[in-house]
C-alpha cells in the first residue's frame, strides 16, 4: 500500500509536469465539445425557404403572409434562378414558386387548379420533409376555409412535456465517454511502450518492486487525470452550454470511473502486446475509431447499419455512453443503468485477463 | 575471503545459439571483478542471469548467499544494478529519481546523501533528462546504491563517456569498493579493466577462456614469449588529450 502510494505520487508528479501532454489531453476534448456544441448538428433548427411570388396578387400575398407567420420557416423573397443556385449550394432548404394568376378560390369545373411548385434540397431531406408538410397543411387549411368544409379528421398536436433535449445535452455525455476511452487507451499504451523501448521497465524490474503495486500506481495516476478531465469537461458544459445533469454528478462520476478502469485494462493489454511505439497508434485507432462512430458519441448509435447494430450495441463505449446519457439526460439512477454497468464489468474482466496474458514483465 | 558470487556450469541458449556454454567462476567479497569479451561473447546474458532478470537453462548460481534461480527477488534485494542502455521514468528530477528507486525497494533513504556520494548534490533539483552523459551514469549508480547492496553490477558503465568522465567514474567505483561493496563490471575497455579490476574473466563464444588478475594474465602472455611488434610509446594520444584538456570533469 505504502509502496503503491509512493510510486503513484512520483508518477503523478511526473505526469503533471508534462505540460504539453496535459494541455492536449484537455484541449482536444474541449475543442470537440465546443465545436460540436456550437455546430448544433442534432438541433433541427429552422427550414430556410425562398419564395418566388410571380403572381403578386391578393391571394399570393395571403399565402405568403400565412407562411411568414410560421416560426419554423425562415422566409426570404428570391427569384427562381437565384434561389435554385443557392439551393444547389445547400444554402437553402426549399424553394416555393407561386405561379402567375394564382388564386385562392373554389375550383370551378373546367378550370385548372393553381399549382405551387416546391423544390427541395436532397442533401437536407428532413428539413425538406418538414417544410413540405407545413406547406401542405397551410394549403389544406386555406382550402377548407374557401370550400367551407370542415376537416374530416382533426389532429390534436401535443408536445412531450419535460426537459427539452438540445443537441448539446445529448453531446456532452458522448464527449465524456469518448475522452475516457482515448485517455485510458492512448496514455497508458504510449507511455508504457515508450518506457519499454527506452529500457525504463527493464531497469525497474531489476529492483524487487512488487509488480501489482507498480501497475496499481500507474492505474491510480490515470484515474486521477481522468477524473480531472471529466470535471473540467463537465464544468465547461455547465457554464458554456448550461447543460443539465438530471441524474446528478455522483452517479455520473461512478460510471465514468468504471469506464476509465475498463479502458485502462485495454490500454495495458495493448502496451503489453506492442513492442514499438509505432505499433501503438495503428492498433489504438483500430480499437477506438469504430467506437468513435458507432457508439453514439456525436449522433445516435442507431445510425450504425442495422446489420452490425447487434455488435455495436455491445461495444464498451456504447455501454458507457448509454449509461452516461441516461443518467445525464433522463435522470437515471445507478440501479436504472445496471445492465450497462454489468456490461462494463464483463468487459473489464475480459480486458483484465487479456492484459495479464499479454503484459509480461519478464519479456523486458 | 569468501566468495559472494558463485557460478557453476551456467548455461543459456536462445534457440539455436548457445549464448553461455557451462561457465563456472566465483567472485570474492570486496573485489572489483571484470567480465571482458567481444560483443556477443555472452557477458550481458551472464550478468542478467545473475541479476535475476533472465532465466538460465542449466547450472547453479548464488549471489550474496541467495540461490538466483529459486529466489530472484531475494537476489534483487541484495544487489544494485546498472543496466546497459536503460532509462529513468519521465519528468522526474535527479532527487525524485533516487526516491522512485528507493520506493521500488520499499525503502526510505537520504536521497541527498546518495547524490552527494556520486557528486550530484547540486543537480538534485534538475530534471534527470537534462543531465549530461557522465552525470546520468553517476545518477544511475546512485539509484543502484539505494538499498546498500552487497554486490554492485555495472554493465559497460563508461561506454560513450569522454576521457574525463571515465576517469571520474573510475574514482567513484574505487570509492564504492573502499566502502566494502563488491563490484562486478563488464567492459569493452581493456585499460579500464587493467586499472580497476582485481581479477578479470575473459569470455569468448559463451566460454570463459581466462580468469586471473590482469597483471598475471599479462605476465603469463609475456612468459609465453610474446613481444609487441612495436615498442610501446612513452605516451599515447589519450595522454596528449588529457594534458591539453585537463582532468577536470566537464559535466557542468
Amino acid at each position: 500500500m505504502r509502496q503503491t502510494f509512493r510510486l503513484f505520487a512520483l508518477l503523478l508528479r511526473g505526469y503533471l509536469r508534462d505540460r504539453t501532454a496535459l494541455f492536449f489531453s484537455l484541449i482536444v476534448p474541449l475543442m470537440l465539445m465546443v465545436i460540436f456544441g456550437y455546430l448544433n448538428l442534432g438541433d433541427f433548427g429552422r427550414v430556410s425557404v425562398a419564395i418566388d411570388d410571380q403572381s403578386k396578387n391578393q391571394s399570393s400575398a395571403q399565402l405568403v403572409q400565412i407562411l411568414k407567420g410560421i416560426e419554423t420557416l425562415q422566409l426570404t423573397d428570391l427569384p427562381t434562378d437565384q434561389a435554385l443556385t443557392k439551393l444547389r449550394r445547400t444554402e437553402l432548404d426549399m424553394l416555393i414558386v407561386i405561379p402567375q394568376e394564382f388564386a385562392i378560390a373554389p375550383a370551378r369545373p373546367g378550370q385548372n387548379v393553381p399549382q405551387i411548385v416546391v423544390y427541395g434540397d436532397d442533401a437536407r431531406p428532413q428539413q425538406v420533409a418538414v417544410g413540405r408538410q407545413i406547406v401542405a397543411q397551410v394549403i389544406d387549411r386555406l382550402s377548407f376555409a374557401i370550400t367551407q368544409t370542415a376537416p374530416v379528421i382533426g389532429v390534436k398536436e401535443e408536445t412531450v412535456q419535460g426537459v427539452r433535449l438540445r443537441y448539446v445535452d445529448f453531446l456532452v455525455p458522448g464527449i465524456l465517454g469518448v475522452n475516457i476511452m482515448q485517455l485510458a487507451i492512448f496514455s497508458v499504451a504510449f507511455a508504457l511502450v515508450a518506457d519499454k523501448q527506452r529500457g525504463v521497465l527493464r531497469r525497474i524490474m531489476a529492483t524487487p518492486v512488487r509488480v501489482p503495486n507498480l501497475l496499481a500506481a500507474h492505474v491510480l495516476t490515470r484515474l486521477i487525470i481522468a477524473t480531472g478531465q471529466v470535471a473540467v469537461l463537465l464544468l465547461v458544459a455547465l457554464v458554456l452550454f448550461s447543460v443539465t445533469i438530471v441524474g446528478g454528478l455522483a452517479p455520473l462520476f461512478v460510471v465514468a470511473l468504471l469506464g476509465s478502469i475498463l479502458f485502462l485494462t485495454i490500454g495495458f493489454a495493448l502496451a503489453g502486446w506492442a513492442t514499438t511505439e509505432n505499433q501503438v497508434p495503428a492498433i489504438a485507432q483500430l480499437i477506438t475509431l469504430p467506437q468513435f462512430f458507432f457508439s453514439g458519441v456525436f449522433f445516435s448509435k442507431n445510425a450504425a447499419p442495422a446489420l452490425i447494430r447487434p455488435v455495436t450495441n455491445l461495444l464498451p463505449l456504447t455501454l458507457l455512453n448509454d449509461a452516461l446519457r441516461e443518467i445525464s439526460v433522463q435522470g437515471a439512477t445507478l440501479w436504472d443503468v445496471r445492465t450497462q454497468i454489468l456490461g462494463l464489468l464483463i468487459w473489464t474482466v475480459a480486458g483484465f485477463i487479456l492484459a495479464v496474458r499479454l503484459f509480461r514483465f519478464e519479456k523486458f | 575471503m569468501t566468495p559472494i558470487v558463485q557460478v557453476n556450469d551456467l548455461r543459456k541458449r536462445y534457440g539455436e545459439i548457445e549464448a553461455v556454454r557451462g561457465i563456472s567462476f566465483f567472485v570474492e567479497s570486496g573485489e572489483v571483478f571484470g567480465l571482458l569479451g567481444p560483443n556477443g561473447a555472452g557477458k550481458t546474458t551472464t550478468v542478467e542471469i545473475l541479476e535475476g532478470l533472465r532465466k538460465a537453462d542449466g547450472g547453479a548460481a548464488t549471489v550474496a548467499g541467495v540461490d538466483v534461480f529459486r529466489d530472484p527477488a531475494g537476489v534483487k534485494r541484495r544487489i544494485g544494478v546498472q543496466l546497459q542502455a536503460s532509462a529513468f521514468p519521465d519528468n522526474l528530477t535527479a532527487r525524485e529519481t533516487v526516491r522512485f528507486f528507493a520506493a521500488c525497494y520499499d525503502l526510505v533513504v537520504d536521497e541527498l546523501a546518495l547524490l552527494r556520494q556520486v557528486e550530484l548534490e547540486e543537480r538534485a533539483r534538475q530534471p534527470q533528462a537534462k543531465l549530461s552523459g557522465g552525470q546520468r551514469q553517476r545518477l544511475s549508480i546512485a539509484t543502484a546504491l539505494v538499498n546498500q547492496p552487497q554486490v554492485l553490477f555495472l554493465d559497460e558503465p563508461t561506454t560513450g563517456l569522454d576521457p574525463q568522465a571515465r576517469r571520474n567514474l573510475w574514482e567513484l567505483i574505487r570509492s564504492i569498493q573502499a566502502r566494502g561493496t563488491t563490484v562486478f563490471l563488464t567492459t569493452h575497455y581493456l585499460d579500464e579493466a587493467e586499472i580497476l579490476c582485481d581479477r578479470v574473466a575473459i569470455m569468448d563464444e559463451g566460454n570463459i577462456v581466462a580468469l586471473d588478475p590482469p597483471r598475471k594474465l599479462i605476465d603469463d602472455l609475456l612468459g609465453r614469449g610474446f613481444t609487441k611488434p612495436v615498442l610501446q610509446q612513452k605516451a599515447n594520444l589519450e595522454d596528449v588529450f588529457l594534458d591539453l584538456t585537463g582532468h577536470e570533469i566537464r559535466d557542468a
